[in-house]
Protein backbone atom coordinates (compact mmCIF):
# COMPACT_ATOMS: atom_id res chain seq x y z
CA UNK A 1 0.00 0.00 0.00
CA UNK A 2 1.38 3.40 -0.84
CA UNK A 3 0.86 7.03 0.88
CA UNK A 4 -2.06 7.48 -1.41
CA UNK A 5 -3.81 4.30 -0.71
CA UNK A 6 -3.01 4.99 3.38
CA UNK A 7 -4.78 8.44 2.82
CA UNK A 8 -7.25 7.10 1.17
CA UNK A 9 -8.00 4.68 3.52
CA UNK A 10 -8.18 6.75 6.45
CA UNK A 11 -10.62 8.93 4.46
CA UNK A 12 -13.11 6.41 3.43
CA UNK A 13 -13.15 5.66 7.18
CA UNK A 14 -13.41 8.51 8.71
CA UNK A 15 -17.04 8.92 6.24
CA UNK A 16 -18.15 5.53 7.16
CA UNK A 17 -18.10 6.06 10.94
CA UNK A 18 -19.33 10.09 10.06
CA UNK A 19 -22.53 8.17 8.52
CA UNK A 20 -23.47 6.79 11.71
CA UNK A 21 -26.27 4.78 11.30
CA UNK A 22 -26.73 5.28 7.62
CA UNK A 23 -29.08 7.65 5.39
CA UNK A 24 -32.59 5.92 6.40
CA UNK A 25 -32.19 6.03 9.84
CA UNK A 26 -31.02 9.57 9.68
CA UNK A 27 -33.96 10.19 7.56
CA UNK A 28 -35.96 8.63 10.11
CA UNK A 29 -34.11 10.73 12.87
CA UNK A 30 -34.85 13.97 10.66
CA UNK A 31 -38.73 13.02 10.28
CA UNK A 32 -39.04 13.17 14.32
CA UNK A 33 -38.42 16.99 14.33
CA UNK A 34 -34.60 15.66 15.72
CA UNK A 35 -31.17 16.80 14.61
CA UNK A 36 -28.34 14.04 14.13
CA UNK A 37 -26.13 13.42 17.00
CA UNK A 38 -23.26 15.56 14.81
CA UNK A 39 -25.63 17.88 13.31
CA UNK A 40 -26.17 18.60 17.39
CA UNK A 41 -22.26 19.18 18.34
CA UNK A 42 -22.14 21.41 14.91
CA UNK A 43 -24.98 23.38 16.58
CA UNK A 44 -23.86 23.63 20.16
CA UNK A 45 -20.15 24.23 19.37
CA UNK A 46 -18.22 27.17 18.12
CA UNK A 47 -17.76 26.58 14.24
CA UNK A 48 -14.64 24.38 13.49
CA UNK A 49 -13.50 23.91 17.28
CA UNK A 50 -14.96 20.22 17.82
CA UNK A 51 -12.02 17.55 17.62
CA UNK A 52 -13.51 14.27 17.85
CA UNK A 53 -11.76 11.22 19.84
CA UNK A 54 -12.45 7.42 19.61
CA UNK A 55 -13.66 8.07 15.70
CA UNK A 56 -12.98 4.41 14.95
CA UNK A 57 -13.54 2.66 18.47
CA UNK A 58 -15.68 -0.34 17.77
CA UNK A 59 -17.59 -2.89 19.87
CA UNK A 60 -16.33 -6.44 20.64
CA UNK A 61 -19.29 -8.48 21.34
CA UNK A 62 -19.75 -11.65 19.53
CA UNK A 63 -22.95 -12.62 20.73
CA UNK A 64 -25.75 -12.96 19.22
CA UNK A 65 -24.81 -12.24 15.76
CA UNK A 66 -22.90 -8.59 16.70
CA UNK A 67 -19.92 -9.19 14.97
CA UNK A 68 -21.57 -8.85 12.13
CA UNK A 69 -23.27 -5.63 13.48
CA UNK A 70 -20.23 -3.22 14.02
CA UNK A 71 -20.40 0.81 13.05
CA UNK A 72 -17.24 2.68 13.97
CA UNK A 73 -18.11 5.06 16.96
CA UNK A 74 -20.55 2.31 18.15
CA UNK A 75 -23.21 4.94 18.99
CA UNK A 76 -21.79 7.72 20.61
CA UNK A 77 -19.38 10.91 19.48
CA UNK A 78 -17.09 12.12 21.90
CA UNK A 79 -14.74 15.09 22.23
CA UNK A 80 -13.75 18.44 22.96
CA UNK A 81 -14.39 22.08 21.51
CA UNK A 82 -15.79 25.62 22.53
CA UNK A 83 -18.61 27.30 23.15
CA UNK A 84 -18.56 30.99 22.98
CA UNK A 85 -14.68 30.31 23.22
CA UNK A 86 -14.45 28.48 26.16
CA UNK A 87 -13.36 24.68 26.43
CA UNK A 88 -16.23 21.93 27.01
CA UNK A 89 -16.43 17.96 26.68
CA UNK A 90 -18.98 16.54 24.97
CA UNK A 91 -20.67 13.19 23.97
CA UNK A 92 -23.80 12.79 21.72
CA UNK A 93 -25.27 9.92 21.66
CA UNK A 94 -26.24 8.47 17.94
CA UNK A 95 -29.96 7.08 18.24
CA UNK A 96 -29.02 6.03 14.66
CA UNK A 97 -26.47 3.47 15.57
CA UNK A 98 -28.01 0.59 17.41
CA UNK A 99 -30.51 2.83 18.63
CA UNK A 100 -27.80 4.75 20.65
CA UNK A 101 -27.62 1.98 22.79
CA UNK A 102 -24.81 1.51 25.49
CA UNK A 103 -22.57 -1.20 25.32
CA UNK A 104 -18.92 -1.73 26.87
CA UNK A 105 -16.99 0.78 24.53
CA UNK A 106 -19.57 3.16 24.27
CA UNK A 107 -19.26 3.32 28.20
CA UNK A 108 -15.36 3.78 27.83
CA UNK A 109 -15.83 6.77 25.39
CA UNK A 110 -18.40 8.58 27.61
CA UNK A 111 -15.91 7.94 30.89
CA UNK A 112 -12.83 8.97 28.66
CA UNK A 113 -13.89 12.60 27.79
CA UNK A 114 -15.58 13.05 31.69
CA UNK A 115 -12.12 11.86 32.60
CA UNK A 116 -10.42 14.82 30.61
CA UNK A 117 -12.89 17.24 31.74
CA UNK A 118 -12.34 16.40 35.54
CA UNK A 119 -8.45 16.71 35.34
CA UNK A 120 -8.55 19.58 33.00
CA UNK A 121 -11.00 21.42 34.65
CA UNK A 122 -14.09 21.94 32.27
CA UNK A 123 -17.58 21.31 31.66
CA UNK A 124 -19.06 18.28 30.43
CA UNK A 125 -22.16 18.34 28.49
CA UNK A 126 -24.02 15.16 27.62
CA UNK A 127 -26.52 14.72 24.47
CA UNK A 128 -28.47 12.17 25.59
CA UNK A 129 -30.49 9.98 22.92
CA UNK A 130 -30.79 6.24 23.65
CA UNK A 131 -32.54 3.00 23.21
CA UNK A 132 -30.53 2.20 26.63
CA UNK A 133 -28.58 -0.39 27.86
CA UNK A 134 -27.67 -2.71 24.94
CA UNK A 135 -28.86 -5.66 25.86
CA UNK A 136 -26.54 -8.55 23.54
CA UNK A 137 -23.84 -7.61 25.95
CA UNK A 138 -25.25 -7.96 29.05
CA UNK A 139 -23.41 -7.05 31.92
CA UNK A 140 -21.44 -5.56 30.31
CA UNK A 141 -23.41 -2.93 29.13
CA UNK A 142 -24.04 -2.43 33.28
CA UNK A 143 -20.62 -2.20 34.13
CA UNK A 144 -20.59 0.80 31.58
CA UNK A 145 -23.57 2.98 33.20
CA UNK A 146 -21.90 2.53 36.45
CA UNK A 147 -18.57 3.72 35.59
CA UNK A 148 -20.31 6.82 33.97
CA UNK A 149 -22.09 6.95 37.37
CA UNK A 150 -19.09 6.94 39.42
CA UNK A 151 -17.52 9.37 37.21
CA UNK A 152 -20.63 11.75 37.29
CA UNK A 153 -20.27 11.90 41.32
CA UNK A 154 -16.49 12.27 41.24
CA UNK A 155 -17.36 15.22 38.86
CA UNK A 156 -19.86 16.63 41.05
CA UNK A 157 -18.81 20.16 42.23
CA UNK A 158 -16.22 19.51 40.19
CA UNK A 159 -17.14 20.72 37.00
CA UNK A 160 -20.58 21.90 35.84
CA UNK A 161 -21.96 18.54 34.22
CA UNK A 162 -25.15 19.50 32.08
CA UNK A 163 -27.51 17.13 30.44
CA UNK A 164 -29.58 17.33 27.25
CA UNK A 165 -32.48 14.91 27.02
CA UNK A 166 -33.08 14.78 23.25
CA UNK A 167 -34.71 11.70 22.66
CA UNK A 168 -35.60 8.21 25.04
CA UNK A 169 -33.80 8.30 28.58
CA UNK A 170 -35.21 5.01 30.50
CA UNK A 171 -33.91 2.54 33.59
CA UNK A 172 -30.69 2.95 34.37
CA UNK A 173 -29.52 5.30 31.71
CA UNK A 174 -31.79 8.47 33.55
CA UNK A 175 -29.15 8.11 36.49
CA UNK A 176 -26.58 9.79 34.67
CA UNK A 177 -28.73 12.80 33.93
CA UNK A 178 -29.67 12.57 37.62
CA UNK A 179 -26.40 13.18 38.86
CA UNK A 180 -25.95 16.20 36.86
CA UNK A 181 -26.29 19.93 38.06
CA UNK A 182 -29.19 20.92 34.78
CA UNK A 183 -31.09 18.74 33.03
CA UNK A 184 -32.59 20.25 29.85
CA UNK A 185 -35.64 18.36 27.96
CA UNK A 186 -36.71 18.76 24.53
CA UNK A 187 -40.50 18.79 24.41
CA UNK A 188 -42.39 15.82 22.32
CA UNK A 189 -39.60 13.95 21.35
CA UNK A 190 -37.80 13.32 24.93
CA UNK A 191 -38.77 11.18 28.22
CA UNK A 192 -37.04 9.70 31.04
CA UNK A 193 -38.30 7.03 33.39
CA UNK A 194 -36.92 4.15 35.84
CA UNK A 195 -39.65 1.45 34.18
CA UNK A 196 -41.68 2.38 31.03
CA UNK A 197 -45.73 2.09 30.50
CA UNK A 198 -45.78 -1.37 29.45
CA UNK A 199 -43.81 -2.76 32.58
CA UNK A 200 -46.03 0.15 35.16
CA UNK A 201 -48.87 -1.64 33.12
CA UNK A 202 -48.20 -5.17 34.10
CA UNK A 203 -47.20 -4.44 37.70
CA UNK A 204 -49.67 -1.94 38.65
CA UNK A 205 -52.22 -1.44 36.10
CA UNK A 206 -52.14 1.77 35.83
CA UNK A 207 -52.26 2.95 32.38
CA UNK A 208 -50.09 6.12 30.91
CA UNK A 209 -48.40 7.53 27.43
CA UNK A 210 -44.60 7.85 27.73
CA UNK A 211 -44.96 11.41 27.29
CA UNK A 212 -47.57 11.64 30.05
CA UNK A 213 -45.39 9.53 32.60
CA UNK A 214 -41.82 11.19 31.36
CA UNK A 215 -41.66 13.83 29.02
CA UNK A 216 -40.32 17.56 29.50
CA UNK A 217 -43.42 18.79 30.96
CA UNK A 218 -43.97 15.51 33.62
CA UNK A 219 -40.07 16.90 34.94
CA UNK A 220 -40.74 20.34 34.36
CA UNK A 221 -43.43 20.29 37.04
CA UNK A 222 -44.46 17.31 38.80
CA UNK A 223 -41.31 15.47 39.42
CA UNK A 224 -38.55 18.62 39.10
CA UNK A 225 -36.35 16.03 37.49
CA UNK A 226 -35.31 18.57 34.99
CA UNK A 227 -34.37 22.25 34.72
CA UNK A 228 -35.81 23.34 31.37
CA UNK A 229 -38.34 22.41 28.73
CA UNK A 230 -37.50 23.55 25.65
CA UNK A 231 -39.20 23.46 22.22
CA UNK A 232 -36.50 21.73 20.03
CA UNK A 233 -33.47 20.25 19.39
CA UNK A 234 -31.83 24.02 18.48
CA UNK A 235 -33.51 25.67 21.60
CA UNK A 236 -32.69 23.33 24.36
CA UNK A 237 -28.80 23.51 23.03
CA UNK A 238 -29.11 27.27 22.91
CA UNK A 239 -30.22 27.24 26.44
CA UNK A 240 -27.18 24.81 27.09
CA UNK A 241 -25.15 27.61 25.41
CA UNK A 242 -26.83 30.54 27.97
CA UNK A 243 -26.69 28.51 30.65
CA UNK A 244 -22.73 28.24 30.26
CA UNK A 245 -22.40 31.92 30.31
CA UNK A 246 -23.50 32.20 33.91
CA UNK A 247 -21.07 29.44 35.51
CA UNK A 248 -17.34 28.62 36.02
CA UNK A 249 -15.40 26.33 34.07
CA UNK A 250 -14.61 24.46 37.32
CA UNK A 251 -14.95 24.98 40.84
CA UNK A 252 -11.82 26.75 41.34
CA UNK A 253 -12.77 29.63 39.00
CA UNK A 254 -16.01 32.10 39.22
CA UNK A 255 -18.41 32.74 36.74
CA UNK A 256 -17.47 34.93 33.58
CA UNK A 257 -17.75 38.67 34.43
CA UNK A 258 -19.14 40.93 31.38
CA UNK A 259 -18.90 44.12 31.16
CA UNK A 260 -22.27 45.75 32.00
CA UNK A 261 -24.03 48.53 30.37
CA UNK A 262 -26.65 48.88 32.37
CA UNK A 263 -26.09 52.05 35.13
CA UNK A 264 -25.01 50.59 38.25
CA UNK A 265 -26.73 52.97 40.52
CA UNK A 266 -29.65 52.97 38.29
CA UNK A 267 -32.96 53.63 41.14
CA UNK A 268 -36.02 52.74 39.74
CA UNK A 269 -39.39 54.70 41.92
CA UNK A 270 -41.29 52.45 40.72
CA UNK A 271 -39.97 49.36 43.36
CA UNK A 272 -41.22 51.60 45.78
CA UNK A 273 -44.88 50.27 44.77
CA UNK A 274 -44.48 47.16 44.06
CA UNK A 275 -45.03 45.49 47.34
CA UNK A 276 -49.20 46.12 48.33
CA UNK A 277 -49.38 47.93 51.50
CA UNK A 278 -52.03 45.67 52.69
CA UNK A 279 -49.92 42.15 54.09
CA UNK A 280 -52.95 39.94 52.30
CA UNK A 281 -52.31 41.08 48.76
CA UNK A 282 -50.22 38.83 46.84
CA UNK A 283 -47.93 40.19 43.83
CA UNK A 284 -45.52 38.95 41.32
CA UNK A 285 -41.87 38.69 42.92
CA UNK A 286 -40.46 38.20 39.63
CA UNK A 287 -41.02 41.87 38.73
CA UNK A 288 -39.00 43.01 41.80
CA UNK A 289 -36.25 40.62 40.80
CA UNK A 290 -36.19 41.48 37.04
CA UNK A 291 -36.25 45.28 37.76
CA UNK A 292 -32.83 45.04 39.86
CA UNK A 293 -30.88 42.43 37.58
CA UNK A 294 -28.43 44.57 34.69
CA UNK A 295 -31.09 44.55 31.27
CA UNK A 296 -33.93 43.59 33.42
CA UNK A 297 -32.50 40.15 32.55
CA UNK A 298 -33.56 37.31 34.49
CA UNK A 299 -32.30 33.51 33.26
CA UNK A 300 -34.65 31.30 35.42
CA UNK A 301 -34.19 27.90 36.33
CA UNK A 302 -37.15 25.40 37.33
CA UNK A 303 -39.99 27.63 36.22
CA UNK A 304 -42.68 25.74 36.13
CA UNK A 305 -42.00 23.17 39.13
CA UNK A 306 -42.51 24.60 42.85
CA UNK A 307 -43.74 27.89 41.50
CA UNK A 308 -43.89 29.38 45.05
CA UNK A 309 -40.37 29.41 45.12
CA UNK A 310 -38.06 31.44 42.37
CA UNK A 311 -34.83 30.48 41.31
CA UNK A 312 -32.28 31.41 38.99
CA UNK A 313 -29.28 33.49 37.70
CA UNK A 314 -28.37 36.82 36.44
CA UNK A 315 -25.89 39.83 36.75
CA UNK A 316 -25.24 42.22 38.62
CA UNK A 317 -22.85 44.71 37.51
CA UNK A 318 -21.85 42.10 35.09
CA UNK A 319 -20.83 39.48 38.11
CA UNK A 320 -22.84 36.36 38.11
CA UNK A 321 -25.62 36.18 40.77
CA UNK A 322 -27.88 33.48 42.28
CA UNK A 323 -31.21 34.71 43.07
CA UNK A 324 -34.06 32.64 45.26
CA UNK A 325 -37.20 34.20 46.10
CA UNK A 326 -40.31 33.66 47.46
CA UNK A 327 -42.96 34.24 45.56
CA UNK A 328 -46.56 35.42 47.34
CA UNK A 329 -48.56 34.79 44.07
CA UNK A 330 -48.06 31.09 44.41
CA UNK A 331 -49.21 28.91 47.30
CA UNK A 332 -48.52 32.27 49.14
CA UNK A 333 -44.98 32.25 49.18
CA UNK A 334 -45.18 29.15 51.92
CA UNK A 335 -42.42 26.63 52.06
CA UNK A 336 -43.06 23.05 51.19
CA UNK A 337 -41.21 20.02 49.99
CA UNK A 338 -40.76 21.06 46.30
CA UNK A 339 -39.77 24.28 47.22
CA UNK A 340 -37.54 23.61 50.07
CA UNK A 341 -36.13 21.20 47.45
CA UNK A 342 -35.87 23.27 44.64
CA UNK A 343 -34.40 26.27 46.95
CA UNK A 344 -31.63 24.14 48.63
CA UNK A 345 -30.88 21.89 45.39
CA UNK A 346 -30.32 25.82 43.55
CA UNK A 347 -28.09 27.07 46.83
CA UNK A 348 -25.59 24.31 46.89
CA UNK A 349 -25.70 24.77 43.21
CA UNK A 350 -24.30 27.99 43.26
CA UNK A 351 -22.17 27.92 46.38
CA UNK A 352 -20.02 24.86 44.52
CA UNK A 353 -19.60 26.97 41.55
CA UNK A 354 -18.53 30.36 43.51
CA UNK A 355 -21.95 32.30 42.41
CA UNK A 356 -23.13 34.73 44.89
CA UNK A 357 -26.42 34.40 47.02
CA UNK A 358 -29.23 36.82 46.41
CA UNK A 359 -31.68 36.21 48.22
CA UNK A 360 -35.28 37.86 48.28
CA UNK A 361 -37.90 36.80 50.96
CA UNK A 362 -42.15 37.35 51.10
CA UNK A 363 -42.09 34.07 53.45
CA UNK A 364 -45.59 33.19 55.94
CA UNK A 365 -44.26 29.75 57.13
CA UNK A 366 -43.86 26.57 56.06
CA UNK A 367 -46.81 24.66 54.48
CA UNK A 368 -49.27 23.63 57.16
CA UNK A 369 -50.88 20.40 56.11
CA UNK A 370 -50.90 16.22 57.25
CA UNK A 371 -49.45 15.64 53.64
CA UNK A 372 -46.43 18.09 54.26
CA UNK A 373 -45.60 16.29 57.64
CA UNK A 374 -46.13 12.43 56.50
CA UNK A 375 -43.70 13.02 53.77
CA UNK A 376 -41.16 14.59 56.08
CA UNK A 377 -41.38 18.62 55.38
CA UNK A 378 -39.52 18.45 58.57
CA UNK A 379 -36.10 16.66 56.80
CA UNK A 380 -37.39 18.87 53.37
CA UNK A 381 -37.23 21.78 55.54
CA UNK A 382 -34.15 21.40 56.95
CA UNK A 383 -32.33 20.92 53.49
CA UNK A 384 -32.87 24.54 52.93
CA UNK A 385 -31.31 25.51 56.38
CA UNK A 386 -28.17 22.80 55.38
CA UNK A 387 -27.50 24.48 52.26
CA UNK A 388 -27.57 28.13 53.35
CA UNK A 389 -25.57 27.29 56.96
CA UNK A 390 -22.96 25.29 54.59
CA UNK A 391 -22.38 28.23 51.96
CA UNK A 392 -19.78 30.18 52.51
CA UNK A 393 -19.93 32.53 49.09
CA UNK A 394 -21.23 35.69 49.43
CA UNK A 395 -25.09 35.95 50.69
CA UNK A 396 -27.09 38.71 50.47
CA UNK A 397 -30.85 38.98 51.29
CA UNK A 398 -34.16 41.15 51.17
CA UNK A 399 -36.99 41.25 52.96
CA UNK A 400 -39.44 42.57 50.97
CA UNK A 401 -42.61 41.71 53.50
CA UNK A 402 -43.22 38.96 55.12
CA UNK A 403 -40.82 37.04 57.14
CA UNK A 404 -42.42 34.77 59.72
CA UNK A 405 -41.45 31.90 62.36
CA UNK A 406 -38.96 29.30 61.45
CA UNK A 407 -38.89 30.78 57.66
CA UNK A 408 -37.57 33.72 58.64
CA UNK A 409 -34.24 31.87 59.58
CA UNK A 410 -34.07 29.63 56.31
CA UNK A 411 -34.09 32.26 54.11
CA UNK A 412 -30.82 33.36 54.30
CA UNK A 413 -30.96 35.11 57.42
CA UNK A 414 -28.19 36.70 59.69
CA UNK A 415 -27.90 33.46 62.25
CA UNK A 416 -27.25 31.40 58.93
CA UNK A 417 -24.35 33.75 57.84
CA UNK A 418 -25.66 36.21 55.93
CA UNK A 419 -23.47 38.83 54.88
CA UNK A 420 -25.95 41.68 54.25
CA UNK A 421 -29.20 41.54 55.33
CA UNK A 422 -31.53 44.22 53.76
CA UNK A 423 -35.18 44.97 54.44
CA UNK A 424 -37.59 46.94 52.91
CA UNK A 425 -40.01 49.36 54.97
CA UNK A 426 -42.84 47.10 54.56
CA UNK A 427 -40.87 44.31 56.12
CA UNK A 428 -42.97 42.16 58.89
CA UNK A 429 -40.06 39.89 61.34
CA UNK A 430 -41.40 38.59 64.02
CA UNK A 431 -41.84 34.61 65.64
CA UNK A 432 -45.96 34.54 63.45
CA UNK A 433 -48.21 37.53 62.62
CA UNK A 434 -50.08 39.20 64.91
CA UNK A 435 -53.51 36.99 64.85
CA UNK A 436 -51.49 34.11 65.99
CA UNK A 437 -49.44 35.93 68.38
CA UNK A 438 -51.97 37.77 70.19
CA UNK A 439 -54.18 35.18 70.30
CA UNK A 440 -51.27 33.21 72.62
CA UNK A 441 -49.75 35.73 74.80
CA UNK A 442 -53.31 37.39 75.68
CA UNK A 443 -55.35 34.54 75.32
CA UNK A 444 -56.79 34.99 79.19
CA UNK A 445 -56.89 39.27 79.38
CA UNK A 446 -58.98 38.54 75.65
CA UNK A 447 -60.98 35.76 77.37
CA UNK A 448 -62.04 38.12 80.56
CA UNK A 449 -62.34 41.19 78.72
CA UNK A 450 -65.99 42.94 78.63
CA UNK A 451 -65.74 42.91 74.35
CA UNK A 452 -63.38 40.14 73.79
CA UNK A 453 -63.82 41.01 69.73
CA UNK A 454 -62.40 44.62 69.79
CA UNK A 455 -59.89 43.67 72.78
CA UNK A 456 -58.76 41.20 70.06
CA UNK A 457 -58.72 43.85 67.43
CA UNK A 458 -56.83 46.44 69.19
CA UNK A 459 -54.47 43.96 70.67
CA UNK A 460 -53.85 42.86 66.97
CA UNK A 461 -53.55 46.34 65.50
CA UNK A 462 -50.79 47.44 68.58
CA UNK A 463 -48.83 44.29 67.77
CA UNK A 464 -48.59 44.81 64.25
CA UNK A 465 -47.34 48.12 64.90
CA UNK A 466 -44.85 47.41 67.25
CA UNK A 467 -43.56 43.85 66.07
CA UNK A 468 -44.64 43.50 62.82
CA UNK A 469 -42.05 45.67 61.49
CA UNK A 470 -38.34 45.35 60.38
CA UNK A 471 -37.39 47.65 63.42
CA UNK A 472 -37.23 45.28 66.15
CA UNK A 473 -35.11 43.06 63.92
CA UNK A 474 -32.51 46.34 62.95
CA UNK A 475 -32.53 47.20 66.39
CA UNK A 476 -30.81 43.75 67.04
CA UNK A 477 -28.79 43.83 63.86
CA UNK A 478 -30.19 41.16 62.47
CA UNK A 479 -31.36 43.61 59.70
CA UNK A 480 -28.51 45.50 58.99
CA UNK A 481 -30.03 48.10 56.80
CA UNK A 482 -33.45 49.13 56.12
CA UNK A 483 -33.74 50.42 52.30
CA UNK A 484 -35.99 52.31 50.08
CA UNK A 485 -37.28 49.73 47.63
CA UNK A 486 -36.06 52.00 44.78
CA UNK A 487 -32.36 52.12 45.56
CA UNK A 488 -32.22 47.49 45.49
CA UNK A 489 -29.70 47.78 42.56
CA UNK A 490 -27.29 49.99 43.80
CA UNK A 491 -27.50 48.83 47.33
CA UNK A 492 -27.35 45.44 45.60
CA UNK A 493 -24.00 46.14 43.59
CA UNK A 494 -22.23 47.96 47.07
CA UNK A 495 -22.90 44.92 49.10
CA UNK A 496 -21.38 42.44 46.02
CA UNK A 497 -18.59 44.73 45.87
CA UNK A 498 -17.54 44.18 49.32
CA UNK A 499 -17.82 40.69 49.06
CA UNK A 500 -16.27 39.71 46.35
CA UNK A 501 -13.04 38.61 47.93
CA UNK A 502 -15.09 37.10 50.46
CA UNK A 503 -13.11 33.93 52.16
CA UNK A 504 -15.20 31.60 54.69
CA UNK A 505 -14.97 27.93 56.20
CA UNK A 506 -17.00 25.78 57.70
CA UNK A 507 -15.32 23.09 59.94
CA UNK A 508 -13.39 20.53 58.01
CA UNK A 509 -14.68 16.76 58.00
CA UNK A 510 -15.10 13.80 55.69
CA UNK A 511 -18.06 15.38 54.19
CA UNK A 512 -21.42 17.08 56.10
CA UNK A 513 -24.53 14.72 56.10
CA UNK A 514 -27.27 16.99 54.83
CA UNK A 515 -30.83 15.39 55.32
CA UNK A 516 -31.91 13.27 52.38
CA UNK B 1 -52.48 8.58 35.40
CA UNK B 2 -53.70 11.85 33.92
CA UNK B 3 -57.00 13.46 35.59
CA UNK B 4 -58.64 15.25 32.67
CA UNK B 5 -59.74 18.63 34.41
CA UNK B 6 -60.73 20.82 31.33
CA UNK B 7 -63.63 22.56 32.30
CA UNK B 8 -62.88 22.43 35.83
CA UNK B 9 -61.31 25.19 37.86
CA UNK B 10 -59.42 23.76 41.44
CA UNK B 11 -58.18 25.39 44.19
CA UNK B 12 -54.76 25.85 44.32
CA UNK B 13 -54.11 25.41 47.96
CA UNK B 14 -56.33 24.20 50.56
CA UNK B 15 -58.26 27.23 52.02
CA UNK B 16 -61.38 29.33 52.65
CA UNK B 17 -64.08 30.82 49.98
CA UNK B 18 -63.70 34.53 50.38
CA UNK B 19 -65.40 35.41 47.34
CA UNK B 20 -67.06 33.83 44.36
CA UNK B 21 -66.97 36.66 41.58
CA UNK B 22 -69.05 34.71 38.75
CA UNK B 23 -72.42 32.74 38.72
CA UNK B 24 -74.24 30.18 36.48
CA UNK B 25 -74.43 31.32 33.39
CA UNK B 26 -71.48 34.08 33.04
CA UNK B 27 -69.29 33.93 30.30
CA UNK B 28 -65.61 34.07 31.60
CA UNK B 29 -62.56 34.78 29.91
CA UNK B 30 -58.88 33.53 29.83
CA UNK B 31 -57.49 34.96 32.85
CA UNK B 32 -60.60 36.18 34.72
CA UNK B 33 -60.36 35.89 38.83
CA UNK B 34 -63.59 34.12 39.48
CA UNK B 35 -63.00 33.02 42.68
CA UNK B 36 -60.59 34.39 46.12
CA UNK B 37 -59.21 32.20 48.38
CA UNK B 38 -58.12 33.26 51.85
CA UNK B 39 -55.28 30.74 52.59
CA UNK B 40 -52.07 31.60 55.06
CA UNK B 41 -53.30 35.19 56.05
CA UNK B 42 -53.07 35.37 52.45
CA UNK B 43 -56.42 36.88 49.42
CA UNK B 44 -55.15 34.00 46.77
CA UNK B 45 -56.82 34.93 43.56
CA UNK B 46 -58.24 31.57 41.19
CA UNK B 47 -58.74 32.93 37.71
CA UNK B 48 -60.10 31.11 35.01
CA UNK B 49 -57.26 28.86 32.91
CA UNK B 50 -59.98 28.95 29.57
CA UNK B 51 -62.65 30.81 28.24
CA UNK B 52 -65.79 29.43 29.07
CA UNK B 53 -69.45 29.98 30.57
CA UNK B 54 -69.57 29.00 34.02
CA UNK B 55 -71.58 25.70 33.90
CA UNK B 56 -72.07 24.51 37.57
CA UNK B 57 -70.22 26.50 41.03
CA UNK B 58 -68.91 23.92 43.73
CA UNK B 59 -68.17 26.18 46.45
CA UNK B 60 -69.73 29.25 48.59
CA UNK B 61 -68.96 32.35 50.71
CA UNK B 62 -67.41 30.72 53.91
CA UNK B 63 -66.70 26.64 52.24
CA UNK B 64 -63.30 25.18 53.55
CA UNK B 65 -61.65 23.92 50.32
CA UNK B 66 -58.90 21.46 49.86
CA UNK B 67 -56.07 21.80 47.39
CA UNK B 68 -57.33 20.99 44.26
CA UNK B 69 -60.59 20.75 45.25
CA UNK B 70 -63.68 21.90 42.29
CA UNK B 71 -64.41 25.01 42.95
CA UNK B 72 -66.87 25.62 39.86
CA UNK B 73 -66.96 24.43 35.97
CA UNK B 74 -66.78 25.82 32.69
CA UNK B 75 -68.86 24.49 29.88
Amino acid sequence: MNIEDKIAELDRRNREAEAGGGARRIEKQHAKGKMTARERLDYLLDDGSFEEIDKFVVHRCYDFGMEKNRVPGDGVVTGYGTIHGRRVFVFSQDFTVLGGSLSGPFGEKVCKIMDLAIKNGAPVIGLNDSGGARIQEGVVSLGSYGEIFRRNVHASGVVPQISVIMGPCAGGAVYSPALTDFVIMVKKTSNMFITGPEVIRAVTGEQVTPEQLGGALTHNTKSGVAHFAENSDKDALDRVKELLSYLPQNYREKPPCVECTDDPMRSDKELNQMVPTNPRKPYDMKQIIERVLDGRHFFEVQRQYATNMIVGFGRLNGIVVGIVANQPKALAGCLDIDASMKCARFVRTCDAFNIPLVTFVDVPGFLPGVGQEFRGIIKHGAKIIYAYCEATVPKISIVTRKAYGGAYDVMSSKHHGGDINYAYPTAEIAVMGPEGAVNIIFRKQIAESDDPEATRAKLVEEYRNNFASPFKAAELGYIDKIIFPENTRPLLIKALMMLKDKRDAIPSRRHGNIPL
Amino acid sequence: MEVETVGEIIAPMAGKVIDVRVKVGDQVSDGDEVVVIEAMKMEIPVVAPESGTVAEIACREGDAVEADGVLLKLS
